[in-house]
C-alpha cells in the first residue's frame, strides 16, 4: 500500500538512496500502489557523483512491500521493507544491479529486465 | 501442493493459511497463524517458548533423535514421474509411521516412569516433613471411630437387654 508521501528505498545502484512517492500512474484515481505498479517520485536521498540527484523527479515500479501480497495459490507474502526500481520511459531499470529478493509478479507485468537482473525472485 | 512446516511452532501450513515472510536476504519464514509471526516479530526465540516443537524437542520431551526423521526431508534430486514407485513410497510411509508412533509412545513411557519416580519421591518427602502438622488430626479421627463404636456397642448392648427381659 503506496500512497503520495510514502518514502520507499531504492533497491538499485542509479544512485537514488530513498524516494517519495508523488503520484500513482494507474488509470483512475487511484489511491495506493502495489508490487508491480509504476509510480512518480522525488528523490529524497542520494549518492554523491551519481547521475541521479537528489530531488529529481522519477519514474518507479514497486518491487517489495510490507503490506502483503495475495498469491492465486491463496499464499500472502509480506516483505521487510517498502522498496523500489528507478525505471525510464521505456520501463527498463536505470541501474545496472537489483538488491535483495524481487516479488515474482513483476515478470507478468512485463519487467523481464529487473526479473533477469535480481539475484532472488521469490 | 507442498506442505510447509511453520518457523515458530513446527506445525504443517495448509494451502491458503498462513503469512510468508521474506527478509531482505531473501530467507523465507513461514507461519501458521498471527500468534506465530508475531512471535516472530517480537524477536522470540522458538527454542524458549514452552508451546513449540523445538522446545519441546530440546528439552526432552518429545523424541529428537530417530532414524525415521531421516525419511521426512527435503530431496533436491528430481525424480522421474513414475506410478509404480509412487504406490510403493505411500505404502513405505504408511510403515515409516507406524514404527515412529511406537517409538515415540515408548519414549513418552520411559519419560513418565523417571518422572513419576520423582513425583512420589517429592510426595514422601513432604509427607515426612509435614507429618506434624496432621498427626494431631489423625489421633482425633482415632478417638472419634473410637468413641462411636463405644457408642455403638452400648446401644447394642442395651437393645439385646430390653429383648431378652420382654421375653
Amino acid at each position: 500500500m503506496i500512497q503520495n508521501q510514502t518514502y520507499l528505498n531504492v533497491a538499485d545502484n542509479s544512485g537514488a538512496k530513498q524516494i517519495m512517492c508523488v503520484r500513482i500512474l494507474k488509470p483512475g484515481n487511484a489511491k495506493y500502489a502495489h508490487i508491480g505498479d509504476i509510480i512518480v517520485g522525488v528523490v529524497k536521498e542520494a549518492l554523491p557523483n551519481m547521475p541521479v540527484k537528489k530531488s529529481d523527479v522519477v519514474r518507479a515500479v514497486i518491487v517489495r512491500t510490507k503490506k502483503m501480497l495475495r498469491r492465486p495459490d491463496g499464499m500472502h507474502i509480506r516483505f521487510d521493507d517498502n522498496a523500489a526500481i528507478l525505471i525510464n520511459q521505456d520501463n527498463n531499470p536505470r541501474g545496472t544491479r537489483v538488491f535483495g529478493p524481487i516479488a515474482r509478479e513483476l515478470r507478468d507485468k512485463n519487467f523481464t529486465k529487473i526479473i533477469s537482473l535480481a539475484i532472488e525472485v521469490i | 501442493m507442498r506442505l510447509e512446516k511453520c518457523y515458530i511452532c513446527s506445525s504443517t501450513v495448509y494451502p491458503g493459511h498462513g503469512i510468508e515472510f521474506v527478509r531482505n536476504d531473501a530467507k523465507v519464514f513461514r507461519f501458521c497463524r498471527s500468534k506465530c509471526r508475531k512471535t516472530f516479530h517480537m524477536k522470540r526465540n522458538p527454542r524458549y517458548l514452552r508451546w513449540t516443537k523445538a522446545y519441546r524437542k530440546s528439552h526432552g520431551k518429545e523424541m529428537a533423535i530417530d532414524s525415521t526423521f531421516e525419511f521426512e526431508r527435503k530431496r533436491q534430486r528430481i525424480q522421474r514421474y513414475d506410478r509404480e514407485l509412487v504406490g510403493r513410497t505411500i505404502q513405505a510411509i504408511q510403515k515409516v509411521d507406524a514404527v515412529r508412533m511406537k517409538r515415540e509412545k515408548d519414549y513418552y513411557k520411559n519419560r513418565m516412569k523417571q518422572a513419576n519416580k520423582q513425583v512420589q519421591k517429592t510426595a514422601v518427602r513432604e509427607l515426612e516433613k509435614g507429618i506434624s502438622l496432621i498427626e494431631p488430626d489423625i489421633l482425633r479421627m482415632n478417638e472419634a471411630v473410637k468413641a462411636r463404636e463405644t457408642v455403638q456397642q452400648g446401644v447394642a448392648m442395651v437393645e439385646r437387654d430390653q429383648l431378652s427381659g420382654s421375653n
